[in-house]
């Protein structure tokens, strides 16, 4: 089942167009990542989704159309920051949570043990540390047992352990065949995270896939030679290499995977070069992400 | 229904500046007129407590009261149950978790309506209560006389004090500016307006404001000055209660409707 579809949502802030066109399609179980830097119109995203910002053209709808129009009862979102009652102790505020979603039995003390915060349900919202109302805010979430979990920039502002903590929830939500959409601009987050990504820069949709698609077969190698410009030479025009490039004084070369590292060592020895450096380097999706925005 | 209602109970049940403003409401309202008692003997020989405490007439001095306490404290607790909400970015939460927006603003309609008939039922409460110690003998078509009509008339006031706070708050967003500009547009722009309007058209229309009429809805109890002030001008410088009902219902109306339309149309 296509859990949302977007049709050119469009968002235009006066001159600016903070979403433009964008059309996605999230399917059931999947983890998808929307990464893109920050102002790249995310949160503005799932802010139209969520009906708390208004689009200005294109469409979208949830679950096919098939849960009726007041669909958000049955996701759980954390939208920026977590937003609740400060002069309320956690449990109130997660009681009007349920009250909201209709949720008879929200096993909230079991929520609450799961978030780590049971130790301080009884002191008001405002008395929190960010990380406290962050797994406060996912605890919100989760309330009801929601098959669809919305998350934007969950570990952001967190120390290490914390968002350590969070990733490993959201995994194991994710195992439990829930789907999720989670946007960063942390690359890192998404690629342990995620199953898809979609990218996004300037409002745009640059690309989409399965986190393994979009991270290419191509491997980089970055070698180094006294003779520098004598190396370029050697591999300037060879059809497997994809990309080639001077960095920091030393080449980087982007090659699909039938071409072996031995063979570019003896290439080179057979020019009378010997290599000072030579490494490999599975690409990441830091470099690929990169390299799409870059090029848009 | 009730869902909506208990949501909003859930969210001001602790909530210190609106208990406390409940509190104060409910304290002021019969205290007010109390204080009378004490007042020295002079006064006292004009305006015995006959004349405050007995029926029909403590219906309109505790309606007199009322209609102050009203507009400050209805009408703040109107505009902060918004506000607060802004501030804290809960109408955001309340939205993204699963309320439609026009859930959200039929919340806000039946607490304000819920907050207006406990205001009245107090009304009717306390006035009843001053009446029976006071009257002397008692006559049960006296204290029925006009009955209906206070009563009705002090509920569309309250809800149209808490509409007025409502539209401010949803207009303005912030608490601290809301409350200045609510303050702002009712003590003094008003007045210059109405001042600018009976300068260059000399007539009645200019008492068909918002916040002039939800005042001469409780008629002014004090009927020798009234009369006198009345004598000296041209015109009867108040609504009659029918020009005032009516008046207050247009305005009232128009408010919720742009509350409404804000509530379904804006980015939150």
């Amino acid at each position: 089942m296509i859990v949302l579809q977007t049709k050119e949502l469009t968002k235009r802030y006066d001159s600016i167009k903070a979403v433009n066109q964008l059309s996605l399609q999230v399917e059931e179980g999947q983890i998808l990542g929307i990464l893109g830097p920050n102002g790249s119109g995310k949160t503005t995203f799932l802010g139209i989704v969520l009906d708390i910002i208004k689009k200005d053209s294109g469409d979208y709808n949830w679950f096919e159309g098939k849960n009726g129009r007041n669909v958000r009862k049955k996701l759980g979102a954390l939208l920026e920051t977590p937003n609740f009652y400060p002069n309320k102790n956690a449990q109130d505020n997660l009681k009007i949570i349920a009250h909201i979603k209709k949720v008879k039995n929200p096993r909230i003390n079991e929520l609450l043990e799961i978030t780590n915060l049971a130790h301080r349900k009884k002191s008001p919202f405002r008395d929190y540390s960010l990380g406290m109302k962050q797994r406060l805010g996912i605890a919100g979430a989760m309330i009801g047992n929601p098959d669809v979990l919305i998350f934007d920039e969950p570990t952001n502002g967190l120390d290490p352990q914390g968002i350590a903590e969070i990733r490993e929830t959201i995994v194991n939500i994710g195992k439990q065949g829930k789907t999720i959409i989670m946007a960063s601009h942390i690359l890192d987050e998404v690629e342990k995270v995620c199953t898809h990504v979609s990218i996004i820069k300037n409002g745009n949709h640059l690309i989409s896939g399965s986190v393994g698609s979009i991270i290419s077969d191509d491997v980089q190698v970055e070698i180094a030679a006294t003779n520098m410009d004598g190396l370029k030479n050697i591999f300037s025009n060879d059809s497997r290499i994809s990309k080639l490039e001077e960095k920091e004084g030393k080449l980087v070369l982007n090659i699909n995977s039938e071409f072996p590292t031995i063979e570019i060592n003896q290439m080179a020895y057979n020019n009378a070069i010997v290599l000072t450096h030579l490494v490999v380097k599975a690409k990441s999706l830091e470099s690929e992400f990169l390299e799409i925005v870059s090029k848009n | 229904m009730l869902y909506l209602l208990k949501l909003e109970f859930l969210k001001i049940n602790n909530y210190r500046p609106f208990i406390v403003m409940m509190i104060l409401y409910l304290i002021l309202l019969p205290v007010s007129l109390l204080v009378a008692k004490s007042l020295p003997e002079e006064l006292a020989a004009i305006f015995s407590t006959k004349e405050f405490y007995t029926f029909p007439n403590v219906w309109r001095y505790l309606g007199y009261i009322g209609n102050w306490l009203g507009f400050f404290f209805l009408g703040f607790m109107g505009l902060l149950s918004v506000t607060m909400e802004f501030s804290n970015k809960t109408l955001r939460q309340n939205i993204i978790t699963g309320l439609s927006r026009k859930e959200y603003f039929f919340a806000k309609l039946i607490f304000i309506t819920a907050i207006s008939l406990i205001g009245t039922f107090y009304y009717f409460l306390s006035g009843t209560l001053i009446g029976l110690f006071h009257a002397n003998p008692y006559y049960m078509d006296v204290y029925t006389q006009g009955l209906m009509f206070y009563i009705s008339s002090y509920f569309l006031m309250s809800f149209a004090y808490m509409s007025l706070g409502l539209f401010f708050g949803m207009l303005v967003r912030r608490t601290g500016f809301a409350v200045f500009t609510f303050l702002a547009y009712s003590v003094f722009l008003e007045r210059v307006i109405r001042g600018i309007h009976m300068y260059y058209i000399e007539s009645r229309t200019a008492l068909f404001y918002p916040v002039n009429a939800m005042s001469d809805l409780t008629i002014i109890p004090f009927p020798n000055i009234a009369n006198t002030v009345i004598s000296e001008m041209d015109f009867n410088p108040f609504l009659t209660s029918g020009e005032a009902i009516i008046t207050v219902t247009i305005y009232t109306l128009i408010f919720l409707f742009v509350v409404y339309r804000l509530m379904m149309k804006q980015d939150l």
